[in-house]
């Protein structure tokens, strides 16, 4: 529920509830007691991540659920030391922004045009997408790499981009639609009567409503885009263009793995999609109810 | 000229030059004879649909559609992966795989996948939902921390939880530890266990999702039922199952759908703790596991696209009477749409 | 899979797909399809590889181009390293895509098979003087019908790695010779709380090669070369290799939890075992040194680390000194420069072996670099490897992809008491259908 502007009284996601900005209340400790029980058993398994990072892979294999001994700090400034990792967090981050622009930027344009003109093919528009919700991409890597070929964008950052911009649509579609579909017909009027053509409508008062929508659907192809692996992998050949996925594979020779290091690299790539999604959760509940409430 | 103004931010993402024009000269023009108007007003329309979903379909198409169909298309060869696909063998791979014992196999794993996705992750998100919807302290806090599972990615929490459950792993250690050595089990290999443990993993994963897609649904039920409820004298509790519950139906049936979509589809997590060989004698493995160990690490790429092609259609039949009969009256829209 | 395609990172960076024989991993940079001018022109020849061994075999081999193309100034090499997982689905992309490297790793068995039907090798021309230094032996394995198709740098026999310290320990003197000695000295090793084998189930061919290892013990060398050839199990001694392994099962030589070991991704799997003493022994390839020694406390090669080969069992069809293994081979694409075949004749000669197996820690396949060895267990593995009156490819990559991976899953189902020797069988004809 966002109420990103403090004058709009209305927003797509039903009724603005009162938001005086009160304290809030401290809730009851049996609620807390539940949501810590419930937090331990999410983060546990995460920390174990981010320790292992602390340690040898001799002391993983000896004393699995030890804490570190001794604290080795050496696998984690060894990688924030190194260029390479940084030329992969630039790698992942121009790929994850230009795709969750280029998917929200195509979807809520398409999903415009589903929710609110009236045409034929209307129906067969949005099961194309919807369908497009049963195909994981491992279905068509193959034929996919030969069009990423073709167009020449094989070992290039949009050879990624491209395809994620695609496979992202069907999730933005069938979130916007119901999202666009629930902005009162009256709106539409009010702005028609003002003389704005549908389109003027579209820019003057769609996007500002579904701001809640477009974030969440954004910050999902964010997410998608920085864990994506397996696009990645087949379509870049050369270190300079590795996403942090793919910088794993620097701890791996042929036979072997350093697990340890692999612990610390993984921990420290995750950090920016939580620290993006920290940010943004409050509009992802806001976005989603468009999509929920149909 | 105001709103072309506007028109053309959006368009400026693909570049589409004609886009503003197209916008501009409307409302510029006196006004012309009412037959004229309609069928401009047509004209602008379908060039307005054009615009604004052509850029996504053409993308859509070259990038997932086409690439789907070729690979549907080597479904009906015999093909190793070396050379052009010359030898035709019609719907051979498509009996060999229903008449494969192995396929059923995963068929059924997917399947129970699936109820128990529902099953077990449905109440618990519920009733975390419930509680953090109250007003309280710290509830951006809990939300981000309960959502943590779900952002890092498949890759980073299979190799955690394979490490943690190996049997002479961290879990066990831990339980050797603390006294409770006798629950030590071979979580991961015990094909009694295997598949319990898979769900949780999947639980705890994809269940700060569900959680927040709750939390999402319940923000459009209005206070005043509560309200008015709160004067009848309802507990907290009576309202949750009386109001919240069946008001919460729409949100609950859609994120069941997704639910079982990404269940058909499982492969990440599976082929990473216990991949793609032991998976079938752990009783975890999945279609999507079948297809890989089956096609593309066998060589047997024609096979291995069949497989994709049935598990696209077992997906689109589930997804059509999942709409047809669960959805019809919350979503008139979705696969349906049409013919509503 | 053999070792090489069934390498390690994969499932422990995680990873979505299967890589090892993905299909199209990547991309078709390098590859000058032939543009070897023979006339004395410039000719740059390019040289895909897995040697991701660290930096010392890289170092090798830009240090072998520079030697060979001071003596052909005309002659220009071209390295490039893939992730071993990636190299196949990358490679196959590239020979379809026409844009294949001259030269580049061969897998062997049905792999290069499948290669030659789809006339994507270059039929190797050896001179006598190549034949003495590879070896008539390693040649034949990578020979169809005579003819060679690549050039093999190592020898790598598959035994039994073990560390003397634990042995020592559990009091034993000698390292076994038959199956019912290793079964002795199992029971021994449990006495002192370590787990006597371990196996890394989860990849399963390190698992499956327990089988292949009897099943070579138990089937004639015609009989392993004629079921190369069709495929069909029929033979007693494939359902006999099944039962000894059945029965070898039942003193519980593995340790706990190995259907979900890896054999040799870092920590926690088979290979760390071995390299922080939870194990005594594994059975691998003769890579497995270099892989213990990133995994120990120092990460330093373990220094009580042995080998021997795989025990005999009573009444076998095959010869007890025969031995199973593979090694690293080059081949040709088609186009490929005469230059190309040109530098690995010259990787073959002794001071290149004898330099190439200081960097790999491997066994050069020319005997006359062989002396420089001296790490115990690769002295027992020569040995060995010389006293083998024949030696067999990894079954399941002498049998193909296809039904080798069958194989593998099948032998892993009957470790997991989930089938029988039966079922090896009936899955290697399912799989022959698939294919």
């Amino acid at each position: 529920m966002a109420a990103a502007s403090s004058t709009r009284v209305w927003t797509p996601a039903g009724r603005n509830r009162d938001r005086r900005r009160q304290k809030e209340q401290w809730g009851n400790p049996v609620t807390y007691f539940i949501a810590l029980i419930f937090i331990a058993v999410c983060i546990a398994p995460v920390l174990y991540l981010v320790l292992g990072g602390f340690r040898t892979n001799s002391q993983i294999t000896t004393s699995p659920a030890g804490l570190p001994h001794p604290w080795v700090l050496s696998n984690y400034t060894g990688i924030l030391k190194s260029s390479t990792f940084w030329g992969e967090f630039a790698n992942s981050t121009v790929v994850a922004l230009v795709s969750s622009v280029g998917i929200v930027a195509l979807g809520l344009m398409v999903s415009f045009v589903i929710a609110r003109y009236d045409f034929k093919l209307k129906g067969a528009m949005y099961s194309l997408f919807a369908a497009g919700l049963m195909f994981p991409l491992v279905i068509a890597i193959t034929p996919l790499y030969i069009v990423i070929k073709d167009l020449g964008l094989i070992d290039n950052l949009f050879g990624i981009i491209i395809p994620q911009i695609a496979f992202g649509l069907p999730t933005t579609v069938i979130i916007l639609v119901p999202f666009l579909r629930a902005i009162p017909k009256e709106i539409e009027e009010a702005a028609a009567l003002d003389g704005a053509s549908r389109l003027g409508f579209f820019a003057r008062m769609v996007l500002p409503l579904s701001l809640p929508g477009v974030v969440t659907t954004g910050i999902l192809a964010f997410i998608g885009s920085w864990n994506n692996y397996v696009l990645p992998l087949y379509v870049i050949n050369s270190q300079r263009n590795f996403t942090l996925p793919l910088g794993v594979q620097q701890f791996s020779s042929q036979y072997s793995t350093d697990t340890a290091k692999v612990l610390a690299f993984t921990s420290l790539a995750m950090l920016p999609a939580l620290i993006f999604f920290s940010i943004f959760q409050k509009r992802i509940v806001g976005g989603l109810t468009g999509a929920v409430k149909g | 000229m105001s709103e072309s103004l506007g028109t053309d931010t959006v368009a400026g993402s693909q570049s589409q030059g004609t886009f503003g024009a197209g916008g501009a000269g409307v409302t510029a023009s006196p006004a012309p004879p009412r037959a004229a108007a309609r069928r401009r007003g047509r004209a602008r329309m379908r060039l307005e649909i054009t615009l604004l979903s052509g850029p996504a379909i053409i993308m859509f198409l070259a990038f997932v559609i086409f690439p789907v169909a070729v690979a549907a298309y080597y479904g009906f060869y015999r093909w190793h992966g070396y050379g052009p696909a010359t030898d035709w063998v019609g719907l051979n791979n498509y009996k060999l795989i229903f008449t494969d014992p192995a396929f059923q196999q995963v068929l059924w794993h997917n399947l129970l996948i699936v109820v128990l996705s529902l099953v077990i992750q449905g109440p618990l998100a519920i009733i975390m939902a419930l509680l953090l919807n109250q007003k309280m302290r710290g509830r951006g806090l809990i939300r981000v921390l309960i959502f943590v599972p779900y952002v890092i990615s498949e890759v980073i929490v299979g190799t955690g939880w394979s490490l943690m459950l190996q049997a002479n792993g961290a879990m066990n250690d831990l339980l050797g530890h603390i006294g409770l050595g006798a629950l030590q089990s071979d979580w991961l290999a015990d094909p009694n266990l295997a598949l319990w443990t898979l769900m949780a993993i999947i639980s705890w994963k994809y269940i700060g999702f569900a959680v927040i897609l709750m939390l999402a649904g319940l923000q459009s039920i209005p206070d005043e039922i509560y309200e008015a409820a709160a004067i009848d004298g309802a507990s907290f509790w009576q309202m949750q199952r009386r109001i919240t519950v069946p008001l919460l139906g729409p949100t609950i049936r859609i994120w069941a759908f997704l639910s079982i979509i990404g269940s058909l589809q499982l492969f990440d997590l599976v082929y990473i703790i216990w991949g793609q060989y032991v998976s079938g004698t752990a009783g975890t493995s999945t279609m999507a596991i079948y297809m890989v160990a089956q096609g593309r690490d066998a060589g047997n790429y024609g096979y291995g696209s069949a497989v994709a092609v049935v598990m696209f259609l077992i997906s689109l039949v589930v997804a059509l009477i999942y709409q047809r009969f669960v959805l019809r009256r919350d979503l008139r829209g979705a696969v349906t749409e049409g013919t509503v | 899979m053999t070792r090489k395609t069934r390498g390690a990172t994969v499932a422990a960076i995680g990873l979505g797909i299967a890589l090892a024989a993905s299909a199209c991993a990547g991309g078709s940079s390098g590859g000058s399809g032939g543009s070897g001018d023979s006339a004395g022109g410039k000719v740059t020849v390019t040289f895909w590889e897995n040697a991701t061994n660290g930096p010392d075999g890289l170092a090798y081999f830009q240090s072998a181009a520079k030697a060979f193309e001071a003596i052909h100034p005309n002659v220009t090499i071209q390295y490039q390293t893939i992730q071993n997982e990636d190299f196949d689905g990358k490679l196959q992309t590239a020979l379809n895509a026409n844009s294949a490297p001259d030269i580049f790793l061969q897998r062997g068995g049905g792999k290069m098979q499948a290669e030659v039907d789809a006339g994507q090798l270059q039929a190797l021309n050896l001179s006598a003087t190549d034949k003495t230094n590879v070896g008539a032996g390693a040649l034949a394995g990578l020979s169809i019908d005579g003819q060679a198709y690549a050039v093999p740098f190592d020898t790598q026999p598959e035994g039994i790695y073990y560390s003397k310290d634990l042995f020592q320990q559990a009091g034993i003197t000698t390292t076994p010779t038959t199956i019912d000695e290793l079964e002795a000295d199992v029971a021994l090793l449990k006495k002192i709380n370590v787990a006597p084998i371990a196996v890394g189930a989860k990849d399963a061919w390190p698992a499956a090669h327990w089988y292949y290892n009897f099943a070579v013990r138990e089937c004639s060398q015609a009989t392993l070369a004629s079921t190369a050839k069709s495929l069909q199990f029929s033979d007693a001694c494939w359902t006999k290799a099944g039962d000894d392994l059945a029965a070898f099962l039942k003193v519980s030589p593995f340790q706990n939890g190995f259907l979900t070991t890896a054999a040799q991704q870092g920590a926690g799997s088979s290979a760390g075992m071995l390299a922080n003493h939870k194990a005594a022994m594994e059975l691998m390839g003769s890579w497995d040194p270099g892989v213990i020694s990133s995994l120990t406390p120092n990460q330093k090669p373990l220094p009580d680390l042995g080998w021997f080969p795989f025990p005999a069992v009573t009444g076998g069809q095959g010869d007890p000194s025969a031995i199973m293994g593979g090694s690293d081979s080059y081949s040709l694409s088609k186009n490929a420069p005469k230059e190309a075949l040109e530098f690995l004749e010259f990787l073959v000669t002794k001071d290149q072996q004898v330099a190439y197996a200081k960097a790999f820690q491997s066994i050069p396949v020319n005997q006359a670099a062989q002396s420089g060895i001296t790490e115990s267990y690769n002295v027992s593995a020569l040995q060995a490897a010389n006293k083998a009156t024949y030696s067999v490819l990894y079954l399941d990559t002498q049998f193909g992809q296809n039904v080798g991976n069958a194989m593998n899953t099948a032998v892993v189902n009957m470790m997991a008491g989930k089938g029988n020797a039966a079922g090896i069988v009936s899955a290697s004809n399912a799989a022959a259908a698939k294919g």
